[in-house]
């Protein structure tokens, strides 16, 4: 042992007098004052439209509520930039504040939040299935300290939309990304519901949007129709997608709203920041103490709009009936 | 405080995945690239094992195991196949991503209701379970790796790290030492991501992305902040980089910064650690350090 180890060993017995009086110090105090703004976490895997918009639709909801951020209510948000070693980190921190309530946007954020957070309400933002996930004991009754707000695709609608606008279709295709489960657990819901109403469905799948251009080429040519569930990783390659499926001239129905926008046909979609809402109003009400978790059901937002891409449609000759284009005028949106 | 405890337990864990890349990345000279693919393979491997009803700790003993088997196909590949090493690594990591899909059958498994290894900390304050879990662990695995260094084997390993031609004209077989530093190394990561998945309560495939940024990080704040050590020091001073390297985390959230850039500070966190001992050379900063602090040098 030299000179030069001094500031080694400084740092070891430092890193052992800090544990030793962290382990009696916790042990006496549990319990510190509680602030008088109550403080809510957000936790988001990452950046991407549909999550983005779930975040703003959460603010709104909670200022419907009558929270305002900065003013009555404290707002900590972190994304984790889809690092997931970041997620512990986010999480200890809002337990540490004393976060009165914290809501995880994606499945490995709402997982993580769980793992740091027994005492205080969680709430789901987005969770596809938060049985399967490992979250709650059951949909009905969570149980526990988590509940929240779940996306069910409008799958039937859906389908009975591709039904009606391509009457002709023999098969249909459909790419999902194999890695992320809330795809890979729609992938198998629609494909019950093909069987069930004797479509012939054709799977493609994905690891990463580097293999999208590929798998699309190999699908375009023995596929009618392609259908997109909502799946984060090719709703940011969707433009590589269309391009290959167009120049088969093979249409594209996509489960969510951005990505008829990004030339898509048509859709039946869940409106992402109408579930942020609902997830805000939600929080706002375990808040005030007027709901608690554990008996409060896995809301399912199935609110769904009809959204019409008129050019995409018109470019492969797809009629679309004066019925329909008026419902998503009304109703939804038409994009031109 | 308690998440600076927090901060502790889980710079411990994550010094068992800065100890395992040390081995390649300080010993062997190599970039090993395969640690992206193993860390989830180790997660996995011990989720799914827990999950079909093994005990925790044959599960974490059985993820070390299966991240040897990756580390072993990257050394195979590199001696035999005569692939370069940062090639191989990519190979072996960018074929992980499918078997860990396998492995879990899923993209995401979660622990909801299983036993875990921190389950034998029960009652104690908040977070000192995985201090504790984290600091026995990474006892046992620094003293069997200085252990190993000291025997015959251990110096010839260091020896073909050091010069791979001079090594091999002494009759060391550095093929050999070559595969069984990447087969440690890689169980030792795999070990390492087995843990963090049981802190965290779940294995996800896409676990791997950024682990050796974090890694290395902890290797070089270790050597930035404690200079030069003999080679055991150095291995206990990569736990110190980790546990400083989650405290540098924990700043970065404190004080507030917009969460969209927290990639981008912590990237030029690393960035200004790793160029620090080039600064210091040029500017003698050390000698005008320590003049300035000690009288007598």
């Amino acid at each position: 042992m030299t000179k030069r180890s001094y500031p080694l060993i400084t740092a070891i017995i430092i890193l052992f007098a800090f544990l030793g009086y962290a382990f009696f110090a916790e042990k006496s105090d549990q319990n510190s004052a509680e602030p008088k703004t109550p403080t809510v976490g957000i936790l988001q895997l990452m950046s991407h439209p549909a999550l983005d918009a779930i975040h703003q639709g959460i603010i709104a909801g909670l200022k419907e509520e009558g929270y305002i951020p900065g003013k009555n209510i404290n707002i900590d948000f972190q994304n984790a930039q889809n690092d997931q070693s970041n997620l512990k980190t986010m999480s200890s921190k809002f337990a540490n504040e004393n976060a009165d309530l914290s809501i995880g946007i994606a499945t490995p954020a709402a997982q993580a939040l769980a793992n740091s957070i027994s005492d205080r309400p969680i709430i789901l933002g987005d969770i596809t299935d938060p049985k399967g996930a490992g979250l709650v004991k059951s949909n009905d009754r969570p149980g526990g300290n988590i509940t929240g707000v779940s996306d069910k695709a409008p799958f039937k609608l859906q389908l009975g939309l591709i039904k009606r606008l391509m009457p002709n279709m023999k098969t249909l295709g459909i790419i999902y990304t194999s890695s992320d489960d809330s795809a890979v657990a729609q992938y198998k819901m629609f494909k019950a519901l093909c069987k069930q109403e004797h479509v012939k469905l054709k799977a493609y799948s994905i690891t990463n949007t580097n293999d999208l251009n590929q798998v699309a080429q190999q699908a375009v040519n023995s596929v009618d129709a392609i259908y997109v569930p909502t799946d984060n990783t090719i709703a940011g390659a969707i433009s590589t997608l269309v391009g290959a499926a167009n120049q088969a001239g093979v249409p594209i129905f996509p489960g969510v709203d951005t990505m008829v926008k990004a030339g898509g046909v048509a859709t039946y979609a869940i409106d992402q920041f109408q579930l942020g809402v609902a997830t805000g109003k939600m929080s706002a009400e375990i808040l005030e103490g007027k709901k608690k978790p554990a008996t409060t059901p896995i809301k399912y937002f199935t609110k769904s709009k009809l959204i019409i891409n008129e050019r995409a449609a018109k470019k492969l000759n797809i009629h679309i009936p004066a019925s329909l284009m008026k419902e998503a005028q009304t109703k939804g949106e038409i994009v031109k | 405080m308690s998440i600076l405890v927090s901060a502790i337990g889980q710079g411990l864990t994550w010094g068992i995945v800065g100890i395992g890349l040390f081995l390649t990345f300080r010993i062997l000279d190599f970039p090993d690239m395969t640690v992206e693919g193993t860390f989830p393979m180790g997660a996995a491997t011990a989720v799914a094992a827990i999950y079909h009803g093994f005990s925790p700790l044959a599960a974490t003993l059985l993820a070390f195991c299966v991240g040897m088997l990756a580390g072993l196909v990257t050394g195979l590949l590199y001696t035999k196949g005569k692939i370069p090493v940062l090639l191989a690594g990519i190979l072996t990591m960018t074929a992980a991503y499918s078997i860990n899909l396998r492995i879990m059958g899923r993209a995401n498994l979660s622990l909801y209701g299983k036993s875990s290894l921190l389950d034998l900390f029960k009652g104690l304050p908040p977070y000192f379970n995985s201090v504790f879990l984290g600091m026995i662990v990474i006892i046992i695995v620094t003293a069997l790796i200085i252990y190993f260094l000291q025997t015959n084997l251990g110096q010839a390993f260091i020896a073909t790290g050091d010069n791979s031609n001079m090594a091999k004209s002494l009759g060391i077989s550095t093929d050999t030492m070559q595969i069984m530093g990447l087969s440690v190394s890689n169980g030792m990561i795999a070990l390492g991501g087995a843990l963090v998945a049981q802190e965290n309560g779940f294995a996800d495939v896409n676990m791997g992305i950024g682990i050796i940024v974090v890694a290395l990080a902890s290797i070089i704040i270790g050597e930035v902040v404690f200079g030069e050590l003999t080679m055991n020091e150095r291995l206990i001073a990569v736990t110190i980089g980790s546990i400083l390297y989650r405290f540098v985390i924990l700043i970065v959230l404190q004080l507030g910064f917009n969460a969209n850039d927290l990639n981008l500070i912590s990237a030029i966190i690393l960035a200004i650690c790793m160029m620090f001992p080039a600064f210091e050379k040029r500017f003698q900063l050390k000698r005008s350090l320590s003049r300035g602090i000690s009288k007598h040098e």
